[in-house]
């Protein structure tokens, strides 16, 4: 036999071409020395035989402290490359890797083998093969690393000899001896691996006692995309088998296939390692919506401005508004000047606090929090200082006490001017209150403003303050309206107390939204703090001694420390399901659509004052329920009223920074239809 | 003083949030850096705003590197997208003392040397850029569109070998990147597995 090698490497890999070299004996054909690894090529049986598997076996043997790399080599390296040049009637299979070890460099995890390999290869020859000895030709490229890593390349003519009795005493070569005993063993449970967004889920079905002194499980992916390979899997042991969790890359590539090498290390026993191929479950790709977020500048800036505008209908800023506008009514008797200086300081105070809002929300989006448009009534204590608030200008109003805050008139005149300072309250009170709303168009604008640069985020949302304040700043630039205003009277005193009604509901609604944050006895302390609150601010106003005042504020603040303690030691109360609905989660869903049926999910809060709306005037009545089952609809439930990362992140693959979003995918299909922000129950019913 | 108590409260509130790594995402806003190129210059990512932006870890000594600079291939691609309006920044993640690590002079004689088109060479050596976008080989590559929006990231082609001849018949995934991005359409490749050297970093990790 002869054999000869040639190298096409290029002069800058500065490394030796080895010789070629004649086999030892029995079944080598080559052994090849490169720069920094010795590698031997054998041939099982030392032939091949027709109709018959032959194995060829490639033996890479690194300089000491440096290694090779698996198929998949992890965060960096790489797998070695084989290209074969076959005479017709043969044909090489996949080939079989011993199972990897974890190879750590810096943060990053590579898969490998720190000293000698052997990878085989499966030799198939067809049944009608013939000629007595075949030339099979290989080119290797293989990467050997310390911490520099240095490429081996060769190219063979292997000679290949066909014959079914030659040598057969080498089929106990060690070298396949020893390369088999390396190899994965062949798994005969079944699994499953599902890949979500930021964990992939690998599912043994194996029999509880199988697991039983099972200390650690790793799962080796053939693919990317399944897992971050530098971090820790952990593993449970469940009733229906194993399931280990591992952490992914959220946006990686999705991988097409599961295979992977489990390695399972027992108590007192030498780890084990098994070949799997898992049926693979993947959810919707995210970047079908890559282009949602990519509304031009000018139409987002269109959309706030008029998102802003039409807020002012909307429910939850109403309470305020019916105040402003009853502040309004004094207007003829203010001058042009004082009007549109209250206009303009209603206008900041909106302006500001948008601002601190948004400021607030970027701050801790950039520290990684995943939070959206909304976020600061899903923690209870704003929620509930929002209350007493509530409470407090309720009481106010009311008459039971007075706070300078400029709505009650300025001593006894009723009309009294409203101040530039009330005004900017209003204007704060219009803000706090209306994050809870989304009006039309507005969810687009916000969902593109966060995702952008600062400036945008500041232009974006300044806007929206400027759309909500429109209306009223317009308003208190016309003497013509101003001349049209009633004569103020000791009417106005019965409106301004009737005012406080609406201000107890706007109280009572974030009572029920604290009751579900916080649960029953969370809700009752929340109750108990407005009475002591309450009382301590009517004391502080009833008494001039210092002792009364030193008691009032000792009352308001222990109270607070108490709503405080509640608040953060909540637990959310567990939502029942209803009969037709499930909770939204990734897998949920994607079981559903793995099934094919269409799915409606609607993701809500109950501090969203629209969502709550549209589930009453749509969702929930009668014929739209009717229309959904008709048609099998399985609808989920996705509750953003405390904070939740998975929801968050499907709300910003939308395009969306909070609530409502309203998908509905049609069946078998994984694109959703995306419906408007306010619903109809005819919306709903025309897109099924 | 309730105000400042308020204020302190609520402050613990948001300071008690987890904070997480922002690893670039993909049709999401790329991570904000700031860095010194070789010539001495602070280097951001707003800086770049407007611009479509291509970010390729780099380093001279690795083989595979050397495929697609030895060849002509990188420069070639270099090249052909500065010209259509894109920045091209090489960053250079090696720590003190690890095969890549160069100074600025010497960054900017291999820019010279090799005629690379790139506009910028980002000196990483702490690795702070490179662990921020979670820069794994050399080469690695990032796209980001005009609007700091992540559109590619990933290996700069599907051939993981260090063999010239492997270039030829190549599909180069930025360059097709680039037309779909170009072409307004989804990409339909947004994601790859990186291939190449280890990026070269201390370490001490974080």
């Amino acid at each position: 036999m002869k054999f000869f090698s040639k190298s096409i490497l290029a002069p800058f890999f500065g490394f030796l071409i080895a010789c070629a070299s004649l086999p030892a004996a029995g079944a080598e054909l080559v052994t090849y020395d490169a720069s920094h690894s010795r590698v031997s090529i054998a041939l099982e049986a030392g032939a091949i035989t027709p109709g018959e598997t032959g194995w060829l076996a490639f033996t890479i043997n690194p300089r000491k402290g440096w290694h090779t790399y698996w198929k998949n080599s992890g965060d960096s390296g790489a797998a070695p490359i084989f290209e074969w040049h076959l005479p017709e009637g043969l044909s090489v299979g996949a080939p079989l890797f011993a199972a990897p070890e974890r190879l750590p460099i810096a943060h990053l995890m590579n898969y490998g083998f720190k000293g000698r390999t052997t990878i085989l290869f499966p030799l198939i020859a067809a049944a009608d093969f013939h000629g007595s000895t075949s030339t099979v030709g290989l080119t290797a490229e293989w990467l050997v690393c310390e911490i520099e890593c240095v490429p081996q390349v060769a190219n063979w003519d292997l000679k290949i000899p066909t014959g079914a009795e030659l040598l057969v005493g080498s089929v106990s070569d060690p070298i396949f001896i020893e390369a088999r005993s390396l190899l994965p063993e062949l798994s005969y449970w079944d699994s499953a691996l599902k890949i979500g967004q930021t964990q992939s889920l690998l599912t043994l079905y194996m029999d509880e006692s199988e697991l039983s002194g099972l200390q650690k499980a790793y799962f080796f992916p053939e693919t990317d995309g399944v897992a971050i390979y530098n971090a820790e899997q952990t593993f449970e042991s469940t009733p229906d088998g194993l399931i280990v969790h591992i952490a992914r890359e959220r946006g990686a590539v999705m991988p097409q296939n599961g295979a992977g090498v489990l390695q399972l290390s027992f108590a007192g026993s030498p780890d084990q390692t098994f070949d799997i191929e898992p049926k693979l479950a993947v959810m919707p790709k995210a970047e079908v919506r890559t282009n949602v977020g990519h509304l031009p500048f000018w139409q987002a800036a269109l959309y706030a401005l008029f998102g802003g505008l039409i807020l002012n209908l909307m429910p939850c800023v109403f309470p305020i508004l019916s105040l402003k506008a009853f502040a309004f009514v004094s207007a003829n008797y203010k001058t042009a000047t004082n009007r549109r200086r209250e206009g303009w300081a209603y206008t900041a105070g909106i302006w500001i606090s948008f601002m601190a809002i948004v400021g607030v929300l970027m701050a801790l989006r950039a520290g990684g929090a995943a939070i959206g448009w909304g976020f600061q009534l899903q923690e209870p204590l704003f929620v509930g200082l929002l209350a007493i608030l509530m409470v407090l200008v309720a009481l106010s109003l009311a008459g039971v006490f007075t706070i300078q805050l400029g709505f009650e008139g300025s001593g006894q005149q009723l009309a009294g001017r409203e101040g530039a300072q009330g005004a900017f309250f209003k204007g704060v009170l219009a803000t706090l209150v209306a994050t809870p709303c989304t009006a039309p168009l507005m969810a687009p604008a916000i969902g593109f403003a966060l995702t952008q640069p600062f400036y945008t985020v500041v232009a974006v949302f300044s806007l929206l303050a400027f759309g909500l304040a429109l209306p009223f700043l317009l308003l208190s630039y016309s003497a013509r309206v101003a001349a049209m205003m009633p004569k103020p009277g000791a009417w106005m005193e019965k409106v301004k107390q009737g005012l406080a009604f609406p201000m107890l509901l706007t109280a009572v609604w974030l009572v029920y939204v604290y009751d579900l944050q916080t649960g029953a006895a969370g809700a009752l302390s929340l109750l108990m703090v407005v009475i002591f609150i309450s009382f301590s601010v009517w004391l502080w106003g009833q008494t001039q001694s210092k002792t009364g005042r030193i008691l009032a504020a000792s009352i308001g603040l222990a109270s607070l420390v108490a709503l405080s303690y509640v608040s953060f030691g909540a637990k959310p109360s567990v939502h029942s399901e209803s009969q037709f609905e499930a909770a939204y989660s990734e897998k949920k869903l994607d079981e559903l659509l793995e099934s094919g049926q269409p799915v409606f999910v609607y993701f809500s809060a109950e501090w969203c004052i629209t969502c709550k709306v549209n589930e009453q005037i749509a969702l929930f009545r009668d014929e739209t329920q009717a229309a959904l089952r008709a048609k099998n609809v399985q609808v989920l439930k996705g509750d953003w009223t405390n904070r939740n990362d998975e929801i968050a992140r499907v709300l910003a693959s939308y395009g969306r920074a909070g609530v409502p979003l309203y998908l509905y995918f049609p069946a078998g299909s994984r694109d959703a239809i995306v419906l408007p922000e306010v619903i109809t129950a005819s919306s709903i019913i025309d897109i099924l | 003083m309730l105000k400042l108590k308020l204020l302190a409260i609520l402050g613990c509130i948001w300071v008690s949030l987890p904070a997480a790594a922002l690893m670039p995402v993909i049709g999401e806003r790329a991570p904000e850096f700031m860095g010194v190129d070789s010539k001495g210059n602070p280097v951001s990512l707003s800086d770049f705003t407007g611009k479509p932006l291509i970010l390729e870890w780099t380093n001279h000594r690795c083989p595979y590197v050397k495929k697609h600079y030895k060849s002509g291939n990188m420069q070639r691609i270099q090249r052909q997208l500065t010209e259509a309006g894109a920045v091209w920044v090489s960053v250079i993640s090696s720590a003190p003392g690890k095969p890549g690590q160069v100074d600025g002079a010497k960054a900017d004689a291999l820019t010279a040397s090799r005629g690379s088109y790139a506009d910028k060479i980002l000196l990483d050596s702490d690795g702070t850029i490179g662990r921020l976008y979670g820069a794994k080989t050399t080469p690695h590559i990032f796209l980001i569109d005009a609007q700091s929006t992540v559109r590619y990231m990933g290996a700069i082609d599907d051939q993981p070998s260090t063999r010239k001849s492997s270039l030829v018949g190549a599909r180069n995934y930025l360059l097709q990147a680039w037309q779909e991005l170009s072409e307004g359409k989804t990409i339909t490749l947004a994601s790859t597995k990186p291939y190449g050297c280890t990026v070269k970093y201390s370490d001490v990790t974080d």
